[in-house]
């Protein structure tokens, strides 16, 4: 993964260089050529804005026409499953949660891209967030290795640490680089109900375990030994998990609101938004909320740092990516219709426009430009930097399963019904039962001191 | 000759759209559950792949510990929810009822509730039960009280879930119970007020019985939706903080939909229907046993 981002990146600040100056603004679309219209389902996450708009400019420039089915995220996985499982999907580009992708990619229910068209490749400055969209079926794994190309991300959403740069300017404080410095910083502004000094997502489910993962990853644990390689030895119990278990829970105890244990995304959004919080872990997605004078009473007042880390180790970053795919029974026509717009989202100049328009662009050469550099997109550096970082979790057949396990042992830790090490223990030997039921080579670690 | 038969099996031969339509529409889907929750099921693009595996679903049932806590949660939820609901919608049948003007428009506002979708009313209670803004706690505030952390203290969370429910379905009861009080037949209420029966007397003893099928209608239904319920709760906790509001219903939902684990979903189906068809049955047991005790018969 280090090796294939610092490939696209130096790939991508060439073509920066190379195109420097006043002609680097007008990058180039694709002409994609006339297609009959597409239909999308789409959720409506705080990046759709952005993405609304680029498919508007799609629009006028192309003359195409897309229809976009904008969907809560609760319903998406279901209209998307029975698309694909209907005789003809009413959907041309169907957008997947990273942890769903494995259902559909086993099922056989998408048309790997270069089977629409041979020739068609992604542009080496797209962002693949650990070859989320590859599948290859023999080793039921998501990587290019062997791999087929089965789609590509619109939305490369990894956890960043929002911050008030106002606030800690005033107070002569540096950004928080670790979760000691995130406590320091807590602890200084925390005066509840008007400020609290740190907030994440600690309802049960996903929201827990995606914020909690940047902390297991950047302690040096792992849910799981070495799926990618056939094993799937549990060791979510090790003493570096209940090191990031317990540093979670502590700073959610001493700087969240009490009702931490029940917080999903958009609490922890509004929280910072209103100007209520001092830092925040949450997606980056949730950025274009933040500087909108209509959402927003700190506009201009926050800022990102990378996700803090644990004393003499590497940052944890957890990716919470989508894909877009073209399920295989759409006519091919259509499916050639969904190819064209994907040939034209993945230029630079759509990518540009996305940024511009408050969408998370999935191209490093983005990155590398004079955009960066302006106040509106202070965030980009941030996000860049992370992706050196950045890893995916639960990429197996059993992801949602286990989730739902790590979701509700966490929550429990959260709220006091379990000490951290028996959350642990508890998870471990249920994700042991999930793997052995689907046969895998597993076994656990021995358990934490309760 | 012909006409005689088709008269004397009208009876007969009428119901049979109906009974076609119970059969595809209700029975088939509930028998198809059967043989799902003896197999695991593979969807694919090529088709569907059943594998017979009861032992492996009927072990997923049984060390199940989420389930446990969402069965008591929900016989908790149905009991305390109906029974809150039955008292207020009685009562507020009642009191309407009894007033001298204004009677149409206090129905009206009262099945407001109902008419609201559950995607607005899980907003405006989310917002209502906020810890740090809410009204809740601004007015526990205003008698000197700490605020309570509504939806993510595990003491208060199936509680604050009840207190919703009570809201949106007390309309339902009152509506049910309302058109019967009209209904009621003025001259046994007028023998009870000759006779010098006092409030008390006159709904204990006479309102009371004469409501007796309106009111195991009004809880019957209650109770069944209350089984089910899902969005409120879904959008207000999730099931959480842990398992304090997880309910059968958002259980089923994360095995059936989530998951996408079919046949112990369909498993979980089948003892779900057994939980609430065994429940029901009771409290019809019970309320028989209490009429005969009542009437003596």
């Amino acid at each position: 993964m280090k090796f294939q981002f610092a490939t696209a990146f130096a790939a991508a600040s060439a073509l920066a260089f190379a195109a420097a100056g006043p002609a680097a603004a007008q990058t180039p679309f694709a002409d994609v050529g006339k297609h009959p219209e597409i239909s999308i389902l789409i959720n409506s996450s705080p990046w759709f804005g952005g993405f609304e708009k680029v498919v508007d400019l799609y629009e006028k420039q192309t003359g195409n026409k897309v229809k976009l089915d904008v969907t809560p995220y609760g319903g998406v996985l279901e209209k998307a499953r029975n698309a694909v499982r209907a005789a003809n999907s009413p959907y041309d580009l169907v957008n997947l949660d990273t942890p769903w992708t494995i259902e559909f990619y086993e099922g056989n229910f998408l048309r790997p891209l270069t089977e629409i068209d041979p020739g068609f490749a992604l542009p080496a400055e797209v962002l693949t967030y650990e070859d989320s969209n590859y599948w290859n079926a023999q080793r039921r794994w998501r990587t290019r290795d062997g791999g087929q190309l089965m789609g590509y991300s619109p939305n490369g959403n990894v956890h960043v640490l929002y911050y008030r740069a106002d606030l800690l300017q005033q107070a002569g404080m540096q950004p928080p680089k670790t979760w000691a410095d995130v406590a320091a910083i807590c602890k200084k502004f925390y005066a509840p109900p008007g400020m609290y000094g740190f907030v994440a997502r600690g309802e049960k489910g996903n929201p827990i375990r995606s914020d909690w993962t940047s902390l297991m990853q950047g302690a040096g644990a792992s849910v799981v030994r070495a799926p990618q390689n056939g094993d799937y030895t549990v060791t979510i119990n090790s003493p570096e998990a209940k090191v990031a278990l317990d540093q979670f829970i502590s700073l959610q105890k001493e700087c969240a609101p009490p009702n931490a244990g029940v917080m999903g995304q958009g609490d922890v959004i509004q929280l910072l938004a209103t100007g209520r919080a001092v830092q925040g872990l949450a997606v980056i997605a949730a950025w274009s909320t933040f500087d909108d004078r209509q959402k927003s009473a700190v506009v201009g007042k926050i800022n990102t740092a990378m996700v803090p880390g644990f004393p003499g180790r590497e940052p944890g970053v957890a990716i919470g990516n989508w894909v877009f795919a073209v399920p295989k029974n759409v006519p091919a026509e259509r499916q050639r219709a969904a190819l064209a717009f994907s040939r034209w989202f993945l230029t630079a100049g759509a990518q540009r426009a996305y940024a511009e328009g408050g969408g998370i662009p999935v191209r490093s050469d983005i990155f590398a430009s004079e955009l960066a550099s302006k106040p509106e997109f202070r965030w980009m550096r941030t996000y860049i930097d992370s992706q050196k970082y950045a890893r995916q979790e639960l990429g197996f057949a059993e992801g949602v399963q286990v989730e739902a396990v790590l979701g509700l042992r966490l929550n429990q830790a959260l709220i006091g019904e379990m000490s951290t090490a028996r959350a642990l223990n508890t998870a471990a030997r249920e994700i042991e039962e999930i793997f052995q039921r689907s046969g895998r080579r597993t076994g656990k670690l021995g358990a934490l001191p309760e | 000759m012909k006409d005689d038969f088709l008269n004397r099996t009208f009876r007969h031969w009428s119901m049979w759209p109906c009974l076609a339509f119970l059969l595809v529409l209700s029975v088939y889907p509930v028998l198809q559950l059967v043989p799902m929750a003896l197999s695991t099921i593979q969807i694919t693009a090529e088709g569907t792949f059943w594998t017979y595996s009861p032992r492996r679903n009927l072990d997923l049932l049984l060390g199940d510990e989420v389930l446990r806590d969402a069965i008591v949660n929900t016989l908790v939820f149905v009991v305390l929810s109906v029974a809150i609901e039955m008292v207020l919608g009685f009562f507020a049948a009642l009191f309407i009822a009894c007033m001298p003007r204004g009677r149409n428009f206090a129905r009206t506002v009262m099945i407001l509730p109902i008419l609201l979708p559950a995607v607005a009313i899980g907003s405006m209670w989310k917002l209502l039960f906020n810890y740090d803004f809410g009204l809740f706690n601004q007015m526990v505030g205003l008698i000197g009280l700490n605020p309570i952390n509504w939806l993510g203290d595990t003491r208060w969370a199936l509680l604050s879930i009840v207190i919703v429910d009570v809201w949106h379905w007390t309309p339902f009861v009152f509506l049910i119970l309302f058109a019967s009080i009209e209904t009621l037949p003025q001259d046994v209420l007028e023998a009870g007020r000759v006779d010098g029966a006092t409030a008390w007397q006159m709904i204990s003893l006479i309102i009371l019985p004469l409501l007796g099928p309106a009111l195991a209608v009004a809880a019957l239904f209650r109770a069944i939706v209350a089984f089910k319920a899902f969005d409120q709760v879904y959008l207000l906790t999730s099931g959480g903080p842990g398992t304090s509001t997880e309910l059968l219903s958002l259980h089923l939902n994360r095995v059936f939909f989530e998951q996408n684990q079919l046949g112990y979903g369909a498993m979980l189906s089948l003892s779900i229907i057994g939980v609430i068809v065994a429940t029901l049955a009771v409290g019809k047991w019970s309320a028989t046993q209490i009429e005969r005790k009542r009437t003596g018969r």
